[in-house]
């Protein structure tokens, strides 16, 4: 491939990325997350990426849930819908490696921020996986 | 707290049984079946740990013209670690998680036997890096299995029926196994692994004709559990050799830390005849956020020397305290009869985790060389040798950066320059063949709490390719261990996770994780002469066995692990503009999974 040819291929691409991020701009009204800069994220949200880290999903799922010895949910997420994203976290997915977390009370009292968190990263909306507290004004008006 | 309880009359029994053990001697049918080189009897070919065959049919004028003999599938994915082992005319072949064992008739090439125990699969999830199992031992007529859920076996070499079983922990608080038994005389040794679920690392001396627990020895806690002699077991201090004194472990950490302190022992053993001393090392301690844990956290991260007979420790030396990277310190300990520094030495050699070689004197426990084995390791400057004690740089501390600081740029990354994947040594060029890493790392340790059976991990890592060097993410090395010094660097694209191999032929074979099983020349390891791409990335370790007057190489190929599984999908940034791509997210258009042995020969004619 050229070089020109690779600059142009670029600019599309980019061009491509900055249309994708303004369709998945967040409607808070919508979403169970809130974020702006794509990695500042209400108390909620922030509350399930600490569950994401503290039951160490990362191990099997990638530090940015691109899936590794467990499925990406970036891509598991845009079709596992709320009730069975619950389903499985409660009751695992034994012989496929995913342990019951029934248990596990920080990720059952956290799950539906847990949810927020991943189905934002999943929208495309949270586009870093390290997300940081949003501060009071920068708040979207809701 | 229930650990603890479970824990002292484990020991009370260990000491009552040791004492009341008659002196044997040493396991002539597991030395006679070494001594005879046409079989492979143990993992690492003997008890040294040495990985090197006599044979030397197949050598370095002839390798080029190896062939494949036959292959074998063991009809399971994930990562295959270990080695068969060959005994006379049988081959015993293992399994990752569900654990089978295959008996297979080397004339027919008849599956003799096969087992496969019955296993929760609730026990997957608790295994950290993939459901991998190192492999099995033999003495006496009887195979030995460390399952995946705890439970040792023995079973009948003729028949593969069960002869006694034993559970060696709980898998339920996360205590799980990998690693393979070793039979040390009259015992059956085993580890513990799970140190990313706050188990207590322990190493376990069970008997091989009844499966009765004999001796048991933790990693932290208190002196009596631990098997030291706060008098009689020394350690490395000032420049010398000095009792560790009483509660060693104890005053090194917060509180009752210990109790959920890791230090698990889940690599390859060693074996001195002669001194009748067992090696082994204990692993990181639990959790990887060090503001959890302020202290030196003994004896995680530390090499032990114990007697095989009462477990009672001789020595131990901390390699990381206070560990900040998790640096397990579970490698391979060597025993070789060297040159260090010129004056003839039983040296134990080891490659840890933290990128340092270590050579100490077996008998003592004296340090006489750490040198790092490779160049890019920048955490410490260099180990102190009166202190033994690293020279740490604060900029790659994650302790000075606290929770919720990402330090950058780390080396080695937490999978170390050398993982689990074993060195060989060759007596005829005295030097060290050392599959290794070359990837660096960023942590963010974050607090956790702990709850019992859970993961309890508390940090964040993003691995990528060692920075201005050769791109590639692994070096095949040879290593002077008299000296501390590399001799030559044959670079690789990725980590080589695969045991290496030494012959009488004079050549060096080792695996890669794209599925090459490569052989280079002892004498000059950036000469290969042989390659050939198996069905799948290799981790297993390469072995040599001869069969009706011709010498057999194999090595499984099956593509997983830490390195493998967890690196094939994708190590993609997206936190920052480091750009670290490549490396093993290429892997995944090279190889798949797929778990088969692979057995090279000469051709007939």
């Amino acid at each position: 491939m050229t070089r020109k040819i690779a600059r142009r291929l670029g600019l599309v691409l980019a061009l491509g990325a900055a249309l994708g991020a303004a369709r998945l701009a967040p409607a808070a009204a919508t979403t169970p997350y809130k974020v702006v800069d794509g990695y500042k994220v209400d108390e909620f949200t922030m509350t399930g990426f600490r569950t994401w880290r503290a039951a160490a999903c990362d191990r099997c799922h990638g530090a940015n849930q691109e899936g590794l010895v467990g499925p990406s949910l970036v891509e598991s997420l845009k079709t596992l819908s709320k009730e069975d994203f619950v389903k499985t976290l409660t009751d695992g997915r034994l012989d496929k490696g995913m342990p019951s977390w029934s248990t596990n009370q920080q990720v059952m009292g956290n799950i539906d921020a847990l949810y927020a968190y991943l189905k934002g990263r999943s929208d495309g909306a949270i586009t870093k996986a390290r997300v940081e507290p949003m501060a009071a004004e920068s708040a979207p008006a809701s | 707290m229930t650990i603890a309880k479970r824990t002292t009359p484990w020991w009370c029994v260990g000491m009552a049984v040791a004492a009341a053990t008659p002196v044997v001697h040493a396991n002539q049918d597991v030395e006679r079946n070494i001594a005879d080189s046409k079989n492979w009897a143990v993992q690492a070919g003997d008890e040294y740990n040495q990985r090197y065959s006599k044979l030397n049919q197949i050598n370095a004028g002839n390798v080029g013209r190896m062939q494949v003999a036959w292959t074998f599938s063991t009809g399971v994915l994930r990562g295959h670690e270990g080695s068969p082992l060959v005994i006379g005319d049988t081959m015993y072949i293992h399994s990752p998680f569900p654990n089978k064992v295959f008996a297979m008739d080397l004339n027919t090439q008849k599956i003799l036997w096969k087992f496969e125990p019955r296993q929760d699969p609730a026990v997957i999830p608790q295994m950290c890096c993939d459901t991998v199992n190192r492999g099995l031992a033999y003495a006496e007529n009887k195979v030995f299995l460390q399952q995946a859920d705890s439970t040792l076996v023995a079973l009948d070499a003729k028949t593969g029926k069960v002869v006694w079983s034993v559970k060696n922990g709980d898998p339920k608080l996360g205590a799980v196994n990998t690693n393979a038994p070793h039979i040390f005389k009259d015992k059956v040794i085993t580890g513990i692994s799970g140190g990313e679920w706050g188990v207590r690392g322990y190493i376990s001396a069970y008997d091989i004709n009844s499966g009765k627990l004999v001796w048991r020895a933790y990693s932290t806690g208190p002196d009596a559990e631990m098997l030291i002699d706060p008098q009689k077991t020394t350690t490395w201090v000032d420049g010398a050799i000095a009792p560790v004194g009483p509660d060693s472990s104890l005053k090194t950490w917060q509180g009752d830390q210990w109790k959920i302190g890791g230090g698990t022992t889940w690599g390859w053993y060693s074996y001195d005849k002669a001194a009748n001393l067992m090696y082994y090392g204990s692993g990181n301690p639990s959790t990887w956020n060090p503001a959890q844990r302020p202290g030196d956290n003994k004896w995680s991260m530390s090499i032990w020397a114990r007697d095989v007979d009462t477990g009672v420790a001789k020595w131990v030396y901390q390699m990381t305290p206070y560990d900040e990277w998790d640096f397990d310190g579970v490698n391979e300990m060597i025993l070789a009869d060297i040159n260090v520094k010129g004056k003839p030495t039983k040296a134990l050699v080891h490659f840890d985790r933290n990128g340092f070689g270590y050579t100490l004197d077996r008998i003592t426990g004296a340090l006489l060389v750490a040198e790092k084995y490779d160049p890019a390791v920048n955490w410490a400057s260099a180990i102190d040798m009166r202190s033994g004690r690293p020279i740490g740089v604060k900029k790659y501390s994650t302790a000075a950066g606290g929770p919720d600081v990402n330090t950058k740029g780390i080396c080695p990354a937490a999978l170390g320059s050398k993982d689990e994947q074993p060195a060989s040594f060759d007596p005829n060029t005295k030097l060290f063949y050392v599959p290794t890493n070359h990837v660096c790392m960023d942590y963010e340790p974050f607090k956790v709490e702990y709850t019992a059976g859970q993961p309890y991990v508390g940090a964040t890592l993003s691995m990528y390719p060692a920075p201005n060097s050769h791109g590639g993410m692994g070096n095949f090395i040879a290593w002077d261990a008299g000296n501390g010094r590399i001799v030559q660097t044959h670079p690789e694209k990725f980590s080589v996770w695969s045991g290496a191999l030494n012959t009488a032929g004079g050549i060096s074979c080792y695996g890669t994780l794209e599925g090459y099983l490569k052989c280079v020349d002892a004498k000059n390891i950036n000469k290969e002469l042989f390659r050939f791409k198996t069905p799948s990335g290799i981790i297993g370790n390469v072995f040599s066995y001869e069969h009706r007057g011709k010498q057999y190489i194999g090595v499984f190929s099956g593509i997983g692990g830490w390195a493998g599984i967890g690196m094939a999908a994708g190590l993609e940034k997206d936190t920052d503009g480091l750009g670290a791509v490549g490396g093993y997210r290429e892997l995944n258009q090279y190889t798949e999974l797929g778990g088969s042995l692979t057995v090279f020969s000469l051709p007939n004619n």
